[in-house]
């Protein structure tokens, strides 16, 4: 055994705090970690739709970190880190799982899916003075409670079927009519009030709204009723469980309208494989499509965001995924026009936003959801088996089939 | 009020065989099968693979889908439900089958995805018209096929010997013991026939209606809802209730307002168990207990 001299001890000092003084370069080389919290259903009734959200949120993630290396705020480099948890669809438990989040220092938060789930998230995070970017919510009870933290992709509900009803207002023949089914619950209820106030204005009769429970498994008594009052048009405004519903039970029923509209589902892959032909013609709203031609500060423009969402998920991309990435590019831009961390430099910087991403031109009104007119939606219709822009005319993909074909009568 | 009544028997025949093998469990173990809503769901999503993969009608896949229930309620009975009961009581079996139910819910989810599915069959889109009731084909054949299995199930249980065996178990458990009846294997068979009924109306369900993983807690619900009207135990009963709750949810739509079947089949629920709490046709099982 041999025994160290004062040399010796005296290199070795002077070696290890050399080492310990590269170490703390090195991690001062490294880049911040920027978290990103919030919850997600990953399993519950809202799963499905929740898990293209968070598609969304992790294709930006990935690209940002992998790709790019980060970015900067300030002259800091920045990577992020998504810390999205299950919160099963259960607004309640969606809040403990925030409120923890913000107990352990979490700054900016990503919305969940369903407006239920949303709107008591929001409150939490406002009530912490943390940002949220959601496109998950669209309820107007999200934007009209003077919440100055919160930010939604989506206009509020009551104004996303504007270009539907001035659709409606000009086709030939005339449409009369209307009927009007919906889920009772916080997205459904606004997007009906504002259908019925802007049909009222455009001179179309709505004969009825038949509020549904948000279960349920038998919409036959609904269609005997459309099938004695013969409506033109049905707005069917359900999630995309009881979208697939009513359309099987409309087919089997023999339930013909001339226009079916439904906000929710035909939009969805999935939707239109299960009823394959009988999806088609079918209409709905539409926030994006990949044949856009946006510039974008993060992917360059919307078809390099696309491939890289091809090349880097397993789910096919939907209104709710694209949406959910544009959170991202919002954050990120946010932060760097910031060029702080601070969540109320960062949200001051959120609500300033007026640019153009791979999702289209974010600006939001003073109450935090999209602007109607600059952010809201087209009117999409499914044409051999794919969602195709027919309104307005000037974003138009293809042509309005309009009257339907009758359901017995497809090949 | 001629269609509402149609619409709600139809309806309401799907909802007495998908709780047929709920109340067979309650009546003759007096176990509250949480599991239930996931077997018939079980039943849905092979009926969907053997539809999507081999192309096999949906109605045809109900012998298979039903054996391979069989052996699983057999196999979960003796190897979990038993032994529950055994080391703690039988209300440990409400926390058991809760349990797997929600693990089983997660591993739907992960093997099939939370996506929407749903058999649709060739004559999914056919219908017929009987002087102006509109009658739908796949709800045709589903009733059908429901009186079909709970007349089948009827036959089980009154005319053979495997039902007289479940009958005098569930009667009499110690005389059935003395007599040299095997009585946890009958319990075995009993559960396995259960799943097999519960996984055969799975097979209508997905016929009819979307359904996703989480759809399983509505057909638990449901089954406990039409034991409760109809009483425990019989097919008749499940019939009676199901076609009592299919009726009463048909009429709410009709003449108070498509929001308020749940509410109103609720109502009746409670009304039962205050006037008649043991069902319309009471405890199969329960007059010589």
């Amino acid at each position: 055994m041999t025994s160290m001299t004062r040399r010796d001890f005296t290199r070795s000092a002077a070696a290890g705090t050399a080492l310990i003084a590269a170490g703390s370069r090195a991690r001062a080389q490294t880049a911040k970690t920027v978290t990103l919290g919030g919850s997600i259903p990953f399993s519950g009734s809202q799963a499905n739709t929740g898990l293209n959200v968070y598609e969304g949120y992790k294709v930006v993630v990935k690209y940002v970190n992998e790709k790019l290396g980060g970015f900067k705020v300030g002259n800091e480099l920045c990577k992020l880190d998504l810390q999205m948890i299950d919160d099963a669809s259960d607004p309640q438990r969606a809040v403990t799982l925030i409120q923890k989040q913000i107990d352990e220092g979490v700054n900016f938060f990503l919305g969940s899916f369903s407006s239920a789930i949303v709107l008591p998230t929001v409150a939490v995070t406002e009530r912490a003075r943390k940002p949220m970017v959601q496109a998950g919510g669209g309820s107007d009870q999200i934007f009209t409670h003077g919440y100055r933290y919160s930010f939604g992709i989506y206009p509020r509900a009551s104004r996303q079927l504007n270009s539907f009803v001035a659709m409606l207002k000009g086709m030939k023949p005339q449409v009369q009519t209307i009927s009007i089914a919906v889920t009772n619950d916080p997205y459904g209820l606004p997007l009906a009030a504002g259908a019925t106030e802007a049909l009222k204005e455009a001179g179309i009769k709505l004969l009825e709204t038949y509020k549904l429970p948000p279960t349920v498994n038998d919409v036959s008594g609904v269609l005997s009723e459309i099938r004695a009052s013969t409506p033109d048009v049905l707005l069917a405004i359900t999630h995309e469980d009881i979208s697939t519903l009513f359309v099987q039970q409309m087919v089997s029923t023999g339930t013909d309208v001339k226009v079916l509209y439904m906000p929710l589902g035909p939009e969805i892959e999935q939707f239109r494989k299960t009823l394959g032909k009988y999806s088609n013609q079918l209409l709905t709203l539409i926030y994006w499509e990949p044949r856009v031609k946006y510039s974008d500060p993060i992917f360059g423009n919307a078809q390099a965001y696309y491939e890289w969402y091809k090349a880097n998920s397993s789910r096919v991309w939907s209104n709710q995924s694209v949406a959910a990435s544009c959170c991202i590019v919002c954050y990120v831009t946010a932060m760097q026009k910031a060029g702080s961390l601070d969540p109320t430099k960062v949200r001051d910087a959120l609500a300033a936003l007026d640019f153009t991403t791979m999702y289209g031109r974010v600006k939001w009104t003073p109450e935090g959801d999209g602007d109607p007119v600059l952010m809201g939606p087209t009117v999409g219709q499914v044409q051999n088996g794919a969602p195709e822009i027919v309104y307005p005319p000037d974003a138009a993909t293809s042509k309005l089939i309009y009257p339907m074909s009758k359901w017995a009568e497809r090949t | 009020m001629l269609q509402a009544l149609a619409d709600g028997l139809l309806q309401g025949a799907v909802l007495s065989l998908a709780a047929a093998g709920f109340s067979l469990v309650f009546g003759v173990m007096h176990v509250l099968n949480l599991t239930h809503g996931v077997t018939v769901l079980l039943g849905a999503y092979l009926a969907l693979l053997l539809w999507r993969i081999l192309g096999i009608d949906p109605l045809l896949t109900i012998p298979l889908v039903a054996a391979l229930l069989f052996a699983l309620g057999y196999a979960y009975q003796r190897l979990l439900i038993q032994i529950a009961i055994r080391r703690a009581s039988l209300m440990s079996t409400l926390i058991v089958t809760l349990g797997i139910a929600l693990a089983l819910r997660n591993v739907l989810t992960l093997v099939f995805s939370p996506d929407v599915q749903a058999i649709r069959p060739s004559y999914a889109a056919e219908h017929i018209s009987l002087g102006g009731i509109i009658l739908d084909v796949p709800h045709l054949l589903a009733f059908a096929a429901s009186l079909l299995l709970l007349g089948l199930l009827a036959v089980i249980l009154d005319r053979t010997s495997l039902g007289r065996i479940i009958r005098a178990t569930a009667q009499q458990p110690l005389a059935a013991r003395l007599c040299a009846v095997d009585v946890e294997h009958v319990f075995g068979l009993t559960f396995g026939l259960a799943a097999a009924f519960a996984g055969a109306s799975g097979v209508i369900v997905g016929m009819l209606f979307p359904f996703t993983p989480t759809t399983e807690g509505y057909w638990t619900l449901y089954a406990f809802v039409v034991v409760v009207l109809g009483g425990a135990g019989s097919p008749a009963g499940a019939l009676l209730g199901g076609l009592l709750l299919g009726v009463v949810g048909s009429f709410t739509v009709r003449w108070i307002g498509p929001a308020f079947p749940n509410a109103m089949a609720f109502l009746v629920l409670v009304l039962m168990l205050l006037i008649r709490p043991n069902g319309l046709l009471g405890n199969a099982f329960g007059a010589s207990r």
